[in-house]
């Protein structure tokens, strides 16, 4: 039993016994969503489990707007939600917890894993708690394949308006698919299922105070499934709807948190993705359907802007970390007119492997090696909307292929600058 | 005239025997105190370099920015480069006040002396120093991201603002520990730097309050555009 669960907690788990599935919703002032998430996850196992022992844990980050009071008491108005009478044998039991550690979604979910390994659960699910699309039919396709198919981690694979995921579609999906060879859509998603004994597994690793503890745990428990030969695969979920909560806040620390995780994990796999050639799909559950996905707003200017700024006033930082080649392919870009502005595909991809490597060999602090990747990100995101300004979804995606055909070509790009000798460091440490 | 010639010649002589008698050995100790000092110094710059280069000193100061400073003065190959020589150096002012001390003078005893005496504060000094320009390039750095980040205009002129206040603030102090003008300094910096906040409290307010409105405007403006953008970026 892990000691850094509450005594409290650690008595109601004892009286509950055993448990087949767990479902975890991390919070933090929720209050006004997660009673919608809570009733579709509990109408999900009654409709889809409901001969299975089932646990619904709140792990709440100290929310003062009664989080944890909206998951005890949302009624669950099972009949009229399934129109049918619930035939379980077993309720289904919930707790609200408070995390203890870093504040953080992924400190929520080491308190979700140690809950999920003290009652042997064999699936587990996390969700969002401010997820507004979240149905009964999410429970059936994450824990399914786990319980009847042996798989070990289910991602999510959403349908989302094409400018929605930018730090996923620019950075982590094609670098999770070039580097560990598995074609998941959505690394980043947040909604997964997985199976006891991979929580068991992420409860061993101590990493607990890192990113990992805050935004870096999506990709963390993605990337550790794959590159440990867990069994992989993505469920399709239909949209996916968010609580608009200030979307544009803290983007710095978000994107350190999440790109800084998965380059830290490159360190770690190293052994296993250099050796990984081509990538492959992964088994899909679900049937895809289209669906209709709110209009969102993106200011290009402003990006732009922040660009060129970062390109100008950032030129000392990236001379110690870019080629001459590279940096002066960014010059280029910034004398663009905002109209035209694109940044190319192997231009961008060598940004971030260059990045990747200046990580790894500690070019620079690593926070303020990834605080100095944000404008480049943003000059990336505005290139691609200004791209994809009258393309459809499809168009969307093929053009998301071209970029991951890209990381994937220029996998030996990355292998070259990782294990590049010391001295070539100095030789291109003046500002261009 | 026998007495006349051992006068003349002979005295003088024996005299300049006795003396080369006094110095040689002296003089021989110190040559062979500088060559076995030289020895222990080139020696010991050898095995700094390799312990730094073991506890991976380089990135260490990389990280911290310091390197670019370090390549840019072009006086040393590396940091663990610049850090066995410094070691090199310490070893041979011991080296000659080791052998300034075997000197029969008395004035070079008493020289030797309180330099020994004023060690403690020139290490002290440098280490204030060191310390100094680490701490200021960092947190020049970091000022730079963060303005860059906000999209401040002006993002480069406040982390060299940061910069200087603070190595200044170093120098001041290594100058203090060195006492060297202390109490002249100290007010010399404290009106430097009242100088410079009031200047830039006055120009923000009075001189430049156009564009402080104008800045201020920029910012909410901005801030509201941020908070109309609808997408995520996870």
């Amino acid at each position: 039993m892990e000691n850094f669960l509450p005594s409290q907690l650690i008595e109601r788990l004892a009286q509950i016994g055993e448990a087949d599935i767990v479902v975890g919703i991390p919070s933090y002032n929720n209050a006004r969503t997660i009673g919608h998430v809570v009733r579709a996850c509990s109408a999900g196992l009654a409709k889809y489990f409901p001969h299975r022992r089932s646990v619904l844990i709140n792990s709440d980050g100290g929310s003062k707007d009664g989080t944890p009071e909206v998951v005890l008491q949302t009624e669950l108005e099972t009949e009229s939600l399934l129109l049918v009478a619930p035939q379980r044998l077993h309720p289904i039991q919930r707790i609200s917890t408070a995390y203890h550690g870093v504040p953080g979604k992924g400190s929520a979910f080491r308190t979700i894993f140690a809950v999920a390994r003290q009652l042997n659960a064999k699936a587990c699910i996390v969700v969002d708690a401010d997820l507004r699309s979240i149905a009964p039919h999410w429970m059936d396709l994450l824990a399914s394949p786990i319980l009847e198919r042996e798989f070990d981690f289910i991602a999510p694979y959403y349908l989302r308006h094409k400018y929605d995921g930018t730090i996923t579609n620019g950075i982590i999906y094609p670098m999770t698919r070039a580097l560990f060879g598995k074609r998941v859509r959505q690394p980043i998603g947040g909604d997964f299922g997985f199976s006891g004994r991979l929580a068991a597994r992420y409860l061993e690793k101590n990493v607990w105070e890192t990113d990992v503890a805050r935004f870096g745990i999506d990709i963390w428990m993605t990337l550790t499934a794959m590159a440990e030969g867990f069994r992989i695969g993505q469920s399709y979920l239909g949209a996916k709807l968010h609580d608009a909560k200030d979307p544009g806040a803290d983007l710095t620390s978000m994107f350190r948190q999440v790109v800084g995780s998965m380059f830290g994990l490159l360190e770690t796999y190293e052994e296993v993705w250099k050796n990984v050639r081509n990538s492959e799909p992964v088994p899909m559950f679900g049937l895809p359907f289209d669906v209709g996905v709110e209009p969102i707003h993106v200011n290009v200017e402003r990006m732009i802007k922040a660009y060129c700024q970062g390109v100008r006033d950032l030129q000392e930082i990236y001379a110690q970390v870019l080629e001459q080649e590279t940096r002066d392919g960014l010059v280029v870009c910034s004398r663009q007119s905002p109209t035209e502005f694109r940044m190319p595909d192997e231009l961008w991809v060598h940004v971030i492997y260059e990045f990747a490597s200046a990580y790894h060999r500690r070019k620079l602090d690593r926070q303020h090696l990834m605080e100095s990747l944000v404008p480049l990100y943003l000059g990336r995101t505005a290139s691609f909307v200004l791209e994809m300004q009258e393309a459809d979804a499809a168009r969307v995606e093929e053009r998301i292929e071209q970029l991951c055909a890209v990381f994937e070509a220029e996998k030996f790009y990355l292998m070259k600058h990782w294990g590049a000798e010391a001295r070539k460091e100095s030789s291109h440490a003046k500002p261009a | 005239m026998q007495n006349l010639l051992e006068k003349a010649f002979v005295e003088p002589f024996q005299r300049l025997a006795e003396q080369l008698a006094a110095v040689v050995p002296a003089l021989v100790s110190l040559v062979v105190i500088l060559l076995v000092g030289g020895a222990l110094a080139y020696a010991t710059r050898r095995l700094v370099q390799r312990l730094l280069q073991m506890v991976r000193f380089d990135q260490f100061v990389a990280e911290s920015g310091l390197a670019g400073a370090i390549e840019r003065a072009r006086l040393f190959r590396s940091p663990s480069d610049f850090g066995a020589r410094l070691a090199q150096g310490v070893v041979w002012v011991f080296v000659i006040l080791f052998a300034l001390m075997a000197m029969p003078s008395e004035m070079t005893q008493s020289l030797v002396v309180r330099f020994v005496n004023y060690i403690p504060d020139l290490l002290a000094a440098a280490l204030v120093l060191l310390l100094g320009t680490i701490i200021s390039k960092f947190l020049a750095r970091s000022t730079l991201l963060a303005a860059v980040n906000a999209q401040w205009p002006a993002a480069r002129l406040i982390a060299g603002t940061v910069r200087v206040l603070v190595l200044l603030l170093a120098v001041v102090m290594a100058l203090e520990q060195l006492r060297i003008g202390q109490s002249a300094l100290l007010l010399t910096f404290a009106i430097l730097f009242g100088g410079i906040v009031l200047a830039a409290a006055i120009a923000f307010g009075y001189g430049a309050r156009d564009l402080a409105r104008d800045w201020l405007q920029a910012k909410l403006r901005s801030r509201e555009r941020e908070t109309e953008e609808t997408f995520h970026h996870l």
